[in-house]
């Protein structure tokens, strides 16, 4: 605790982490001018990508999700492999990991408050998108009981839980691309080619879970999981693919972060 | 070659017992980076109070010797002790007892010299804004406590790295070439911190390949060479013998096997073109007769004294064939 209160000051007094929350938080605003604007001058075509986003131009309750519906296949994954790799190869850059390291304090300890501090960083993130995409969608179209995909109309409470729960699960398949940042970070010094290596990463299992070829490697790709939160605006819900996808998610967490562990705890710190 | 090393390394048991105890000791340290040997069953000791010496030129292994004792690295074999606590096995109990820095001091270049204080300092532990306070008083940063360091100069940085290093009250504090690249009056000051450390008892490790800072801070220092100890002993010891001569002669080669005849192989070093021999003020005479009388003409005899530390030091590490005698007499000297 005392290490992760560390990590959160650091991370509160560099400018680069508002760059990142700055951008995660235009995307529901710009998101919500968009359809605002093309809404009134009637092009109903016009609504972006579809599905739920669709559903969010009647409703700003749905702005939220409809938010992650475009941030978590690029610009999410994006910024968490640059402060996932950050967190420890950036230390690595100006030379305060061996700060931090000449301390009486433990690998495991600075690997796991390093992680604890990305993972704070993307929740805070998400939350920005949230309460952006809530205020700009509230102020836009209102906030009513939402239509869900499958065309029942819940409570507004039921709404604003379903959107908790998306937010969580797609936090939880974020989090997997901070551990693997995270991990490339052991490797190198440079939080650059760490960050580019899990965006690449991500990128190829993105392209493989996209052709059906690869289908036997669907279920082991975390990124093919990441939108099943979807099926949380159906009804009923279908709950197996979301538990299905938090335990592929807890895995490759898990794998990871000790992976990642492995490699710092006798690593030769050398800056 | 390990003789050297092996002859002047750790604490021998007897000599452990009497004196201050030893606040760090390295056994046998070694390293390798894939091919290459940096450090070589390298051992030394360090006793409470000690302002110890750690010289050697760049390249000699001594950052990388410093980095296994904090820990930062892990050694190929060999292990360091801290106050009874082994690095790399009781690392986190044997840093309690560290402060200090390898290479540059690295801070958060966004934050204030307070505040990097009160993030890294407190790593150890808590501590008190007062303590923040009075070590930045030590180090002479109080006016610019809260600009940021990034817009530190290279000194001040090194300053603040000073002070990090003290924050804590450690049993013994790492200085890793704390005046490299600092000016003059910098120079000046650091090494004035040094020496008040060490007069409130503090024991300082300090690694430099200065001959003459050692001579002005140190009381014991230990002379590295392709990572391994050359020589260890009380600075005073270091100095060749005052009565030292440079000699000149027309064969250098012969001369030195006349002067090695009479006062021994081990005091004569070879320096660029002059033979350093370490004789008493009697024997330079007779030495000049016997040169004489084998037809060598002597061109000149230069006391050596005068040429100060540097030129033993280069003689030392770098006429390999000589150093290993030579170690073996000044750690013989020493820990007599």
């Amino acid at each position: 605790m005392r290490l992760l209160h560390r990590e959160l000051t650091k991370l509160f007094a560099q400018r680069r982490s508002y760059v990142g929350w700055a951008g995660l938080l235009a995307v529901p605003l710009l998101m919500t001018l968009a359809i605002y604007l093309s809404s009134r001058n009637h092009h109903p075509h016009d609504n972006g990508p579809g599905g739920l986003v669709t559903l969010a131009s009647h409703n700003g309750l749905l702005m939220p999700v409809a938010a992650i519906v475009l941030l978590s296949s690029f610009l999410l994954p994006l910024l968490a492999s640059m402060v996932g790799s950050y967190q420890l190869a950036g230390e690595a850059e100006t030379g305060t990991i061996k700060t931090w390291l000449m301390h009486s304090i433990s690998r495991g300890g600075v690997i796991l408050s390093k992680w604890g501090g990305a993972v704070i960083y993307v929740a805070i993130g998400l939350a920005l998108v949230a309460a952006g995409a809530f205020v700009a969608g509230g102020l836009a179209f209102g906030l009513h009981a939402p239509t869900l995909l499958s065309g029942q109309t819940v409570s507004v409470g039921q709404g604003l839980w379903l959107t908790l729960l998306s937010y969580l699960y797609v936090l939880a398949g974020v989090i997997c691309v901070v551990s693997l940042a995270l991990l490339f970070a052991t490797f190198t010094n440079s939080s650059l080619t760490a960050a580019i290596s899990a965006l690449v990463v991500v990128i190829v299992m993105n392209i493989l879970g996209a052709f059906s070829y690869f289908n036997f490697l669907k279920p082991y790709l975390f990124t093919s999981r990441v939108d099943a939160w979807q099926s949380l605006f159906s009804q009923p819900i279908a709950w197996s693919p979301v538990v299905k996808g938090i335990i592929v998610f807890a895995i490759y967490t898990a794998g990871l972060l000790l992976a990642a562990w492995y490699v710092f705890r006798r690593k030769d710190i050398l800056v | 070659m390990n003789t050297s090393a092996t002859m002047s390394g750790g604490p021998p048991a007897s000599a452990a017992a009497d004196g201050p105890p030893v606040v760090l000791a390295t056994h046998e340290l070694t390293k390798s980076f894939r091919s290459t040997l940096a450090v070589d069953h390298l051992s030394l000791s360090v006793r409470r109070g000690d302002i110890f010496g750690f010289l050697g030129p760049n390249g000699a292994g001594k950052t990388t010797t410093i980095r296994m004792i904090v820990g930062l690295i892990y050694p190929t074999s060999g292990y360091a002790e801290v106050l009874d606590h082994q690095v790399p096995r009781d690392k986190r109990e044997a840093l309690r007892h560290i402060g200090g820095f390898v290479e540059v001091p690295a801070f958060y270049g966004n934050m204030s010299a307070r505040r990097n204080l009160r993030l890294l300092g407190s790593l150890n532990g808590e501590i008190e804004e007062a303590r923040i306070a009075e070590v930045l008083d030590i180090v002479g940063l109080r006016e610019r406590a809260d600009s940021k360091v990034g817009d530190y100069s290279h000194g001040m940085k090194q300053r603040l790295g000073i002070a990090n290093a003290l924050i804590n009250e450690p049993e013994l504090v790492i200085l890793d070439e704390p005046t490299s690249g600092l000016d003059p009056q910098g120079m000046k000051d650091v090494r004035e911190l040094v020496r008040e450390l060490g007069a409130h008892g503090t024991t300082v490790f300090l690694s430099s390949h200065l001959l003459n800072e050692v001579e002005q801070v140190c009381n014991r220092a230990a002379i590295i060479d392709k990572g391994h100890v050359v020589v260890e002993g009380p600075v005073s010891e270091l100095h060749p013998a005052h009565a030292a001569v440079k000699v000149l002669t027309s064969d250098q080669g012969r001369a030195r096997q006349v002067i090695a005849a009479l006062v021994g192989a081990q005091q004569v070093i070879v320096d660029e073109e002059y033979l350093v021999v370490e004789a008493s003020d009697g024997s330079v005479r007779e030495l000049v007769k016997q040169l004489v009388a084998a037809e060598i003409g002597v061109d000149a005899v230069i006391p050596a004294h005068e040429q100060g530390l540097e030129d033993y030091f280069l003689g030392l590490t770098q006429s390999s064939d000589v150093d290993a005698s030579r170690a073996r007499s000044a750690t013989g000297g020493a820990s007599r």
